[in-house]
């Protein structure tokens, strides 16, 4: 793929504010199909669409759309649209009063043809001379899609897409992100959570504090965060014993004797889980009390970034 | 792909804009505020045309009330929530991205802003000008007085919706700040000290104002030439156009 159809490529990015690095010598492309932008909260994924879209400066690197920067030339949205995360809308304005406003700024030729079809895309056109600010927050999500959605953008930022979606708005958004990325476009879509990511992007990019930590597919991520290092923390009526027996184990990496516990590094968390049982009823020891101390998702995104 | 592009128009894209900023300009609070302003010349003509033939020279009693209500408090301060508010509440909650994420030039944005705080504030201080006049001269216009005042303060509003709506572009706290430039710098400074006055929107106000009126009051007698006083509102209202176009190619996003 050439640099102008390349639809996004970050070259070694970094943005720092003041002295927050925010995001830190990123580099990455991204192509039509979906893609996840995968990270906990301050991870500097929304800097990084917001970046994309020529809103913010990078510090060092440089950000290309379609080979060109975004920065200060507005008619990249043409090709561009960012659907933020915030939910703030014009609440005075009906839903196709708002589209249609977009439209018309973006410059379509029939901003009242192009509001309606994009509302009914998210299915909002039996409701779309309601007010915005009756809406629900779901509504409220479809509608900032309609507005993204309205001059069929080919490069589509999406930040927290599905935060107040339920169950079946959530499927709804998904496959129409698949509809749009089999037409063509580029999809580039934020959240914190791997679940709503990996049914949805076939290419999923890890942040951490600023840095991409891991990029791939979901099954990639998948094994290598269950294929890492567990720390689990035990209580039983005997910890000396337990600890000695347990460093015996092929499952154990090593084990840390504190006041009232056992830290246990496990390799394998799933072998380990089935051989502290046997280990402890050998030695006659009660376990009172087995813990993943590690399984937030900061854990392991940390993991990741310390690979 | 089957959207069709056209020209960006002018006129549809500011309709939209102005439509917007509506949208986040009114409320009962900005109506309230603004009728006070505006009824608190028209209060004072009413008691002066209430002691008939004792109330002594409605030309005196307007220049001053024209200076001191309408130039320095009514016309600033409305300029200042028509100027800040829609900027400032797009930017804090973070609406403003679905102005700048389209294709319509950025000073195209800025420009219709201003000419939308500037007509309303224009127009709202002319007719406070206007009904404060025929009341205090009962309906005369003695010595050109109320004509001069109704193109002074539609000049001035211009001005300083302009220098406001770039402020709410400018900084988080631009009410504040507006609040402190109308306050200190145009009532306390430029007031006190005469080489200010060049730079100082209400003063700019009464040299038009001066130049309009036959009247040779005091209060107009002060300010800086004509000519400075156009060229100074000319620069201030292009680089407010200017900044605020060029502070819209990278908002302040609040998260």
């Amino acid at each position: 793929m050439s640099d102008r159809t390349v639809p996004l490529a970050f070259d070694r990015v970094s943005h720092w504010y003041d002295d927050v690095v925010a995001v830190n010598d990123v580099t990455c492309s991204i192509d039509v199909g979906i893609s996840g932008l995968l990270g906990p909260n301050g991870a500097g994924k929304s800097t990084m669409l917001q970046m994309a879209a020529g809103l913010l400066p990078p510090s060092s690197g440089t950000v290309r759309v379609y080979g060109e920067s975004p920065l200060e030339r507005p008619s990249i949205f043409r090709k561009v649209a960012l659907v933020p995360e915030r939910e703030a809308l014009p609440t005075m304005l009906s839903a196709r009063a708002f589209v249609e406003a977009r439209a018309v700024l973006l410059g379509l030729r029939d901003p009242k043809q192009a509001a309606l079809r994009a509302l009914a895309n998210v299915e909002m056109d039996t409701v779309a001379d309601r007010k915005v600010g009756e809406f629900s927050k779901g509504m409220r999500q479809r509608t900032k899609l309609a507005a993204a959605l309205v001059h069929e953008p080919t490069l589509l930022l999406l930040d927290e897409p599905f935060n107040g979606l339920d169950p079946r708005q959530r499927m709804h958004m998904m496959r129409l992100l698949e509809a749009r990325a089999s037409d063509g476009t580029a999809v580039l879509l934020s959240s914190h959570i791997l679940e709503e990511i990996e049914g949805v992007a076939s290419r999923i990019l890890v942040m951490l504090s600023g840095r991409l930590a891991a990029s791939g597919d979901h099954r990639t991520l998948r094994r290598m965060m269950t294929d890492r290092p567990h720390t689990v923390r035990v209580r039983s009526t005997n910890d000396r014993a337990l600890a000695s027996a347990l460093l015996s184990s092929p499952t154990v990496m090593g084990v840390d004797l504190e006041a009232n516990a056992l830290i246990v590094r496990a390799i394998d968390y799933t072998g380990f889980a089935h051989h502290i049982g046997v280990v402890a009823q050998q030695a006659s020891i009660t376990l009172l009390e087995v813990q993943p101390t590690d399984e937030s998702l900061e854990h392991v995104f940390a993991y990741l970034v310390a690979r | 792909m089957s959207v069709a592009y056209g020209r960006i128009s002018p006129l549809a894209t500011a309709r939209v804009l102005v439509r917007l900023a509506w949208a986040r300009t009114f409320s009962v609070a900005l109506v309230l505020g603004v009728s006070g302003l505006l009824l608190l010349p028209v209060l004072f003509a009413l008691a002066f045309a209430s002691r008939g033939s004792l109330s002594g020279d409605p030309v005196a009693f307007l220049v001053q009330r024209y200076d001191t209500l309408v130039c320095a408090l009514a016309t600033p301060l409305i300029a200042l929530l028509l100027g800040t508010s829609a900027f400032s509440a797009e930017t804090e909650d973070g609406t403003l991205l679905y102005l700048v994420t389209t294709t319509t030039p950025r000073w195209w944005i800025a420009c219709v802003r201003v000419m939308y705080a500037s007509i309303a504030t224009g127009l709202l201080s002319a007719f406070a000008v206007w009904s404060t006049g025929a009341i205090a001269a009962n309906g005369s216009n003695p010595e050109n007085v109320t004509t001069a005042f109704t193109v002074a303060v539609s000049f001035g509003g211009v001005t300083y919706a302009a220098l406001f709506t770039a402020l709410a572009l400018l900084t988080r706290r631009a009410l504040v700040a507006g609040l402190v430039y109308v306050l200190f710098w145009e009532g306390a400074l430029s007031s006190t000290f005469p080489a200010l006055r060049y730079l100082s929107v209400r003063q700019w106000t009464l040299s038009v104002a001066s130049a309009l009126t036959e009247s040779s009051e005091k209060t107009l007698q002060n300010g800086p030439s004509l000519a400075a006083s156009l060229v100074g509102a000319t620069v201030l209202v292009v680089l407010s156009i200017y900044i605020g176009g060029r502070r819209l190619q990278r908002p302040r996003i609040m998260r």
